[in-house]
């Protein structure tokens, strides 16, 4: 029985072509259902006998109507001839539908020029973003300077908590390490010309007014801007920044200002444990690799770091920070109401702040270099 | 309908977090083809049963079978088969975010089927007419659709393997009465015209009395009652009279002889 293998065949009587069904027809087996549909399907039967089927399934039945279209049958007219009742219905269910499955043109993509531009809009977009949500909350920060009431004390300090005080470890961590790496870098070169005491004075610059700011305000965009941006985000997402605003509250308020402080407060607190904890670091690897004690190390850092670098090093710090804060803030304040944004919203806000603090430290050493600082 | 074979069995279930007994050998089977609604009080345990039945969590003691295959104790292989067999739609649709409505429909397809790449287009389309969304919902992204078309597009996705077998939680719950009645016409019609068995945790009264055909009220970690709406009503028992009563209360407060606050001002 040739019929038994194949799902489906034609058969003419008196001049009409009839097209067989049989077996299972199911989404499962869609692939061999097709191979055997273009087989038969030789220009548009006249009917369909379904007497044979043992299954059929809407995804087979769409395969069905969806190839004899194709072969130019009238499907509205198409009579079905021998089906059980439960399979006249999952025919019939879909051919009432097949009109709605028409598939639409798909949009063409854009061309590279199309897309550099939408680029371009879209960073042009975000940095005039940025410029009126910075001048918005430097205002804002005004008016708490001028109505000192307008402070909500109590997030900010449990901002200073969050933001400085539990970074203390991983800020300490890694400026320790950097100290570390920094005068054995140094000490190898040094070493060859005898002159290992001038390491403290290669570190000590280094560390104070380059090292322990850059490194900090990094770390502190990664930690804080990531977290404010994540906090703000979810807080939009969750409507309760809406809740603030119907409740009369202040969102910049409320939430922005108590951030951006607590930032610019402690990040020069941060880069003074940085510059100790790097300066340490140095002092221990010079201890044990360049035969400079601790005595040695201290005296040499009395006559070599002079006042200003150490004081502009920390000078940097807090507008490196108004900037993280600014971004972080300003990217979850713009979380669009799904949780993919956040996801974005937050990554963005690492890379944007990372690069802030390193355009911000170039131009500020183009700045002292013209002022011979 | 009582002839058909068991797809969903849950025998002697017992659920327990700490001290708080949820289930208490409860026990529940759903033949082929019926269309079942779960009700109970809050924390009566609906949605975890769901979860159970699903796979989800597991029940403290008990054993439950969905579609022959022991949810929890099953090999791996025989419970991803199984898992092809049944749709879930969760309360807030769990539509993935980072993808189209089309690309959440298509996703259980390009996994698990061998749908011709040609064809799947129009299988996607055809799964969401099937949902009532048109065609065109497709491109939108889950973020820009309503309450109502969440849920439909998250039963869309549902149907896109041809589930034997449909669980839904709460389908109507956030909707307009307008919406809400459309939605039970749709669960009516898969049920009927495609043959799905349905099982459903609704707070609904609507799709209680209109299409449920039989209502099983969860209660003290047990079964209070089981059958159809009128079956149900007549069960002597507290919280069973309050809930259907619930309906009639809110039918007084609408009476023109109650008084009505606002009105005589």
């Amino acid at each position: 029985m040739a019929e038994g293998q194949r799902s489906c065949w034609t058969e003419s009587h008196d001049g009409h072509v009839v097209l067989h069904l049989a077996g299972r027809w199911s989404l499962a087996g869609l692939r061999p259902l097709q191979a055997d549909l273009q087989q038969a399907v030789q220009g548009a039967p006249a009917a369909l006998d379904g007497a044979a089927l043992q299954h059929i399934d809407t995804a087979a039945a769409l395969l069905l109507l969806d190839t004899l279209a194709a072969a130019g049958a009238d499907l509205a007219a198409l009579p079905l001839r021998g089906f059980d009742a439960r399979h006249e219905r999952i025919v019939e269910v879909v051919r009432h539908r097949f009109a709605e499955t028409a598939v639409a043109a798909p949009k063409p993509p854009l061309r590279w020029l199309g897309s550099l531009g939408k680029a371009a809009s879209a960073l042009g977009e975000l940095l005039m973003g940025h410029v009126e949500f910075f001048g918005r909350t430097l205002f804002e920060i005004g008016r708490v300077i001028v109505k000192p009431r307008l402070l909500r004390v109590h997030e900010l300090f449990a901002q200073l908590g969050q933001v400085g005080v539990t970074a203390i470890p991983v800020v300490a961590l890694v400026t320790f390490l950097i100290g570390v790496v920094m005068a054995y870098m140094l000490g190898l070169q040094a070493e060859k010309y005898g002159a290992n005491i001038f390491v403290v004075d290669g570190v000590a610059l280094g560390m104070t007014r380059e090292f322990s700011p850059l490194i900090v305000a990094t770390i502190m965009a990664g930690r804080s801007g990531a977290a404010f941006t994540a906090q703000l985000g979810t807080m939009k997402l969750t409507e309760e920044i809406d809740a603030i605003r119907t409740l009369g509250l202040d969102a910049a308020q409320v939430l922005v200002v108590p951030r951006v402080l607590a930032l610019v407060l402690t990040l020069p607190l941060l880069v003074f444990v940085g510059d100790v904890a790097g300066l340490l670091g140095s002092m221990m690897m010079a201890n044990a690799t360049l035969d400079i004690t601790p005595q040695v190390f201290m005296n040499r850092l009395q006559v070599a770091l002079a006042p200003r670098h150490y004081v502009i090093g920390l000078g940097k710090a807090p507008v490196f920070a108004l900037f993280i804060a600014i971004i972080g803030c300003r990217m979850g304040l713009s979380v669009s109401r799904d949780t993919r944004s956040i996801g974005i919203h937050t990554t963005s806000t690492v890379v944007q702040g990372i690069v802030a603090v390193i355009l911000l430290d170039a131009i500020f050493a183009v700045i002292f270099q013209e002022l011979d600082l | 309908m009582s002839g058909g074979e068991v797809v969903i069995e849950a025998e002697g279930v017992v659920t327990r977090f700490g001290s708080q007994t949820v289930h208490d050998g409860l026990s529940l089977q759903v033949r082929r083809g019926e269309l079942v609604a779960l009700i109970g009080g809050s924390g009566s345990g609906k949605s975890v049963l769901l979860r159970e039945i699903l796979g989800l969590q597991r029940p403290t003691a008990g054993t439950v079978r969905l579609l022959g295959t022991d949810m929890w104790n099953a090999p791996d292989h025989e419970l991803a088969a199984t898992r092809k067999r049944f749709g879930m739609m969760f309360q807030e649709g769990a539509l993935f975010s980072s993808l189209d409505v089309a690309g959440n429909v298509a996703t259980p397809l390009r996994e698990h089927t061998d749908t011709p790449e040609a064809l799947l287009p129009r299988l996607v389309n055809l799964r969401l007419a099937l949902a009532g969304l048109s065609a065109d919902v497709g491109a939108k992204m889950p973020a820009q659709l309503s309450g109502g078309m969440k849920k439909r597009a998250a039963l869309a996705r549902a149907l896109a393997l041809e589930p034997e077998v449909l669980f839904l939680d709460e389908p109507t719950s956030g909707l307009d009465p307008i919406t809400a009645r459309a939605f039970d016409a749709l669960l009516d019609f898969l049920n009927r015209d495609l043959g799905l068995t349905v099982l459903m945790v609704t707070h609904d009264l609507d799709t209680l009395l209109s299409i449920a055909r039989r209502i099983v009220v969860l209660g003290r970690g047990t079964v209070l009652a089981d059958g159809s709406a009128a079956e149900v009503m007549a069960v002597d028992d507290p919280w069973i009279k309050s809930y259907f009563a619930s309906r009639h209360t809110v039918q007084h407060a609408s009476d023109p002889g109650s008084p009505a606050p606002r009105d005589g001002a």
